[in-house]
């Protein structure tokens, strides 16, 4: 979309402002404004107003909020099981248990007590293995957590060091904007004195 | 941003699985923001404390209903919303949120001129305009955001916004008056 100079931008100057513009009309905007002293004076009185609404900080929470574990809201025990990890197991040892009924049915009764032995034969190793995997899974859960709350540490850090240096870009800007708004008027009001002085 | 997003849906897996602790870290990340949402629209800090928690808990009981993790915050902001709208029809059904500025105290740290006609423009825009100012300006959200928590085209959401600045436009950036907010 263009702005030639003669066609003010409108409500895009307020879209502009709040970053709601894709690429190519932030230009034509940009030029526009370059062009019209008058749009540029309406875009500085915009950004002023949003620098000023800007000075009211947020407020600190005055008491934390947090959730204890309670019985009512934690999910059932299939839920648990489901969303666990353990389905991929629980289909696993559907499918090995479907393949050894397929395999012992397709076979002669001779072979019958060899398969038998084999699946005897699974438990003990499954709950050695199992073991292994709950250490292993409590171990890792762990290490994700410490990451996470250092993640979350630096992150807070760095937000509260931004929002400090916002806080003080935005008190550069308004005084910045008001000194700019300031001349622009003081720009107009010269220009109409001496237009009124040449029509006299 | 999107490292935010990803984050956020990683914990709400977690919360999921029934994690409250994940849940946890997700409230540390968002009160404060939602607490002056609602304080905001509320002009009470214990409101807003109160609708706050209220939204924390409601957002956890039905955080399987949450079609994409990703857009965590807007859905959260729509349940405050509903919550403040709900307290506000509770207390006064014809006149909700119409008075709430008269407990906003002016801010430090900036001068006490600037804030108090900060503060005093702010209440004078209806709750509607006043809250668009709030969820653009102070909270950042897109159009599409703020539309899907307010519930409402998006068109009627920049039409809110845009007659509000041009009220806070008069009482902050006036037309020839230089130098007036010191």
């Amino acid at each position: 979309m263009i702005h030639p100079a003669d066609s003010h931008p409108g409500e895009a100057l307020q879209d502009y402002v709040f970053d709601e513009l894709p690429h190519g009309e932030r230009e034509a905007i940009e030029q526009h404004v370059a062009a019209c002293s008058e749009c540029a004076l309406e875009l500085d009185r915009l950004r002023m107003t949003t620098a000023a609404l800007r000075t009211l900080p947020d407020r600190e929470i005055p008491q934390r909020i947090a959730f204890v574990s309670d019985k009512v809201f934690e999910p059932s025990w299939f839920h648990r099981f489901w969303n666990s990890g353990a389905q991929l197991g629980f289909a696993s040892a559907c499918l090995l248990a479907g393949a050894m009924v397929v395999s012992a049915w397709h076979f002669a009764a001779g072979k019958t007590t060899e398969v038998r032995t084999v699946v005897q034969a699974a438990p003990q190793g499954q709950i050695v293995a199992q073991a292994d995997i709950n250490a292993a899974v409590a171990k890792a859960v762990a290490q994700v957590r410490d990451e996470d709350m250092q993640l979350i540490q630096a992150a807070e850090k760095k937000r509260d060091a931004e929002y400090r240096d916002q806080m003080i870009a935005i008190s550069d800007n308004f005084t910045v904007l008001r000194n700019r708004l300031s001349m622009s008027y003081t720009r107009l009001a010269s220009s109409e004195m001496t237009g009124a002085g040449a029509g006299q | 941003m999107i490292f935010r997003a990803v984050e956020d849906a990683d914990l709400i897996a977690r919360v999921r699985k029934g994690d409250v602790e994940a849940y946890n870290a997700l409230v540390s990340r968002w009160e404060k923001r939602v607490f002056n949402y609602l304080l905001r629209l509320t002009a009470s800090a214990d409101d807003a404390l109160d609708l706050s928690q209220d939204a924390f808990l409601k957002a956890y009981q039905n955080i399987r209903k949450l079609d994409d993790p990703a857009r965590f915050g807007p859905w959260l902001y729509r349940i405050a919303h509903n919550e403040a709208y709900s307290l506000f029809r509770k207390r006064r059904p014809e006149t909700a949120l119409e008075d709430v500025g008269a407990e906003r105290s002016p801010a430090p740290g900036f001068s006490m001129d600037l804030s108090l006609a900060v503060t005093a423009a702010l209440d004078r825009l209806n709750p509607e305009q006043r809250e668009a100012v709030v969820l653009k300006v102070y909270e950042g959200f897109k159009f599409e955001e703020m539309a899907e928590i307010l519930g409402a085209p998006v068109s009627t959401v920049k039409s809110r916004l845009y007659t509000a600045l041009g009220l806070l436009k008069a009482e902050l950036a006036p037309v020839g008056t230089r130098g007036k907010l010191q």
